[in-house]
């Protein structure tokens, strides 16, 4: 890769919340960032106005037969990507016992199948460069559990155990893979949480408040940077100190 | 040797060198692939390699996995495919 071309950065789900300050942080730091979700925001098309560094593309990652095609039209277009940031995730909010079949299997199909399959084909161009950082947005609820979020938090555990299996295998030509952990954000992630549960988030953390999308971000940024080269096969956990 | 052998062929030597994995023998259609140097990461890379160099990946193209055991079955896939292709 050309040291003078800005490294090309792929958030997915990166048009609101969580996503959308990650491609905001990482626009900061120089990167070429395409956000790529079903849709775009006005947030989004506001960055994108304001910034010659920011992209977006459409991409549903329930259409698993497209991803393929989808992958290889995203390498044409930009190169190889130095960085993939796995943050599209969907969540329904509800007991297991009343939630519809067709609901879990959107969670899995969404954040777990379409995951997977994306970068499977974004890691084999990452794997012609030697080069690349992979980092999958997981959550505290994979390993602390949340009342009415059961798939959710299998999907997210799924993502767990995928991003050391795959910092095994692409360790030795150079990709890092590792996994960031926010705790409870003010996103449209959380909007299932009533004021009250997030007043008693707050209260069990031990900084007394929720972490911000900002600072999940820029965990995410430091896992792109030269000085995280050594971290790989990790989750680390952002949540204010909910699980400490 | 057909054009899409060649390539292959080409290709297992590149991704071998780039990757510092050496090719054993001579490379026969009865040549085993998983003991002719390139490791599973190997041909991971080959498969991409030859997704830009023949434009296709045959191995998504199926509807069933198979994984082909020797080089023969391996240049096969990819002369069926490439025809359908063409």
């Amino acid at each position: 890769m050309e040291s003078n071309k800005p490294k090309v950065a792929l958030v997915t789900g990166g048009n609101r919340g969580l996503g959308l300050a990650i491609v905001k942080s990482l626009i900061d730091d120089d990167y070429s960032v395409v956000a790529a979700a079903r849709s775009n925001t006005p947030e989004l098309e506001e960055l994108i106005a304001n910034s010659d560094k920011v992209f977006f593309e459409p991409l549903d990652l329930s259409k698993r037969q497209e991803i393929h095609g989808w992958s290889k039209r995203f390498v044409e277009k930009y190169g190889a990507p130095y960085a993939l940031i796995n943050n599209a995730a969907i969540a329904h909010d509800g007991v297991l016992g009343t939630m519809h079949e067709s609901q879990i299997e959107d969670v899995i199909s969404i954040n777990v199948t379409g995951t997977l399959i994306l970068t499977k084909y974004i890691s084999r161009a990452m794997l012609r460069n030697r080069l690349g950082r992979i980092v999958n947005i997981s959550s505290i609820i994979a390993s602390t559990g949340f009342n009415g979020l059961s798939v959710y938090a299998a999907s997210k555990a799924a993502l767990n155990g995928f991003t050391k299996s795959l910092a095994r295998e692409l360790g030795k030509i150079n990709i890092t893979v590792n996994a960031v952990a926010p705790g409870y954000m003010e996103t449209s992630m959380s909007e299932g949480i009533n004021d009250t549960q997030l007043d008693q988030i707050r209260r069990r953390s031990a900084l007394k408040r929720l972490a911000e999308t900002s600072e999940v971000a820029s965990t995410v940024k430091y896992l792109l940077s030269k000085e995280a080269a050594a971290i790989t096969g990790s989750i680390l956990t952002v949540d204010a100190g909910n699980t400490a | 040797m057909s054009d899409v052998r060649e390539v292959i062929i080409d290709s297992i030597h590149r991704v071998a060198e780039q990757n510092d994995l050496e090719i054993s023998n001579e490379l026969t259609d009865e040549s085993i692939l998983l003991q002719s140097g390139l490791d599973s990461l190997g041909f991971a890379i080959l498969v991409a390699d030859l997704e830009d160099n023949l434009g296709i990946d045959p191995f998504v193209m199926m509807d069933e996995p198979v994984y082909p055991t020797t080089l023969g079955e391996f240049v096969a896939i990819y002369e069926k495919f490439t025809k359908q292709e063409g």
